[in-house]
């Protein structure tokens, strides 16, 4: 019965990183964006993680006695990037302060393309345990055979 | 009225089960900070005569651990998640094979 | 199938008639009963380990299908030894014919 329970942890996996995922590539995508709604330059954004025990269906005290503590993953927050926007000297920019300067996102895409590789294979790995699961309950039914 | 075995291969089955399930949480917390991979001790669980509790969880040694504090290898983690898996289908063949031949024996006498 | 007879006019216990006819060894009554108990008892098990799979109490998917496995296995000794017994005993009714 508990290996169904890991559904739910592989799960919250495959959430968590696609939430990350998106993220980054909202982040590549606006890597240059100096303009946005709120004012100011676009500011990246982040999301921590956190661990969470799983809810089994029937919280029972013999169910816990005998199965392991499972752990799922949950976003805690999105945070945005406090730090002050990254400065460029060009005059002739549409947002360029009376100095010149036109603020753009601190962003470097070349580490958030590598974050969003890892975020794949993360979110690859946890699609992973879920059909790794499937298959430990087919070869426990195929007893009955 | 199955052999002895039988009942070695099912707690064998048990202990599969709950080292897969450890091993989706780790995969699943791969990036959360401060987490730290968890397993069970497979061979000494398998050889102690646990009734009923479930085997204790250890954190393994020899684990890098990133700035973050989180020390999962999916590489690692992977790994275990294929052999589990692997494991348990062996276990369960051998488990089929005993009913099978129980079986066997029984309709045995059918034309005798 | 429990054991218990008729009580009859006289306030005598009756034997049903099968086993009163059934081909007899002195513990034969016992041993079948010890088989049916045992077939009784291995699909309690599986019964039992069904109920608490539905529920979601412990236990792993293997451990019920495996007592169910272990109920079948029990009836069908327990049937073909019982096959056996009818057989052997048409066959000593014929003999006395």
């Amino acid at each position: 019965m508990s290996l169904f329970t890991l559904f739910s942890v592989s799960a919250s996996g495959m959430a968590a990183q696609r939430k990350r995922a998106e993220l980054l590539v909202e982040n590549l995508a606006n890597a240059e964006t100096t303009r946005t709604p709120e004012g100011g330059p676009y500011r990246r954004k982040d999301v921590v993680f956190e661990s969470r025990p799983v809810e089994t269906e029937f919280a029972s005290l013999l169910a816990s006695l005998t199965s392991p503590a499972l752990s799922g993953v949950r976003v805690a927050e999105v945070v945005v990037d406090p730090r002050e926007p990254e400065r460029r000297y060009l005059p002739g920019h549409p947002d360029a302060d009376p100095g010149g300067y036109v603020a753009f996102p601190r962003i470097s895409p070349a580490e958030d393309m590598v974050d969003l590789m890892n975020a794949t294979r993360s979110y690859g790995a946890n699609v992973a345990a879920i059909s790794a699961v499937k298959d430990m309950i087919q070869r426990s039914l195929d007893l009955m055979r | 009225m199955l052999d002895p075995v039988a009942g070695r291969i099912e707690r064998y089955m048990d202990l599969l089960s709950a080292r897969q399930k450890l091993v989706a949480s780790n995969i699943a917390n791969a990036d959360t900070p401060g987490y730290k991979t968890r397993d069970l001790d497979f061979q000494t669980e398998f050889q102690a005569r646990l009734e009923g509790l479930g085997p204790r969880v250890v954190e393994p040694a020899g684990l890098a651990a990133r700035n973050d504090g989180n020390n999962v290898s999916l590489d690692r983690e992977s790994r275990l998640l294929a052999e589990n898996a692997l494991r348990f289908s062996v276990a369960s063949q051998l488990l089929r094979a005993e009913v099978r031949a129980v079986r066997a024996a029984i309709q045995g006498g059918r034309n005798v | 199938m429990a054991a218990v007879g008729a009580i009859g006019a006289a306030g005598v216990p009756v034997q049903p008639l099968e086993s009163a006819a059934a081909p007899a060894a002195p513990g034969f009554r016992n041993l079948l009963e010890g088989a049916i108990g045992n077939v009784e008892r291995s699909r309690g098990e599986a019964a039992r380990a069904v109920d608490q799979f539905l529920a979601g109490e412990g236990g792993e998917l293997h451990a019920t299908l495996l007592a169910v496995q272990k109920a079948e296995l029990t009836l069908e000794l327990f049937l073909e030894a019982r096959n056996k017994v009818v057989q052997a005993y048409q066959e000593i009714m014929r003999i006395q014919i």
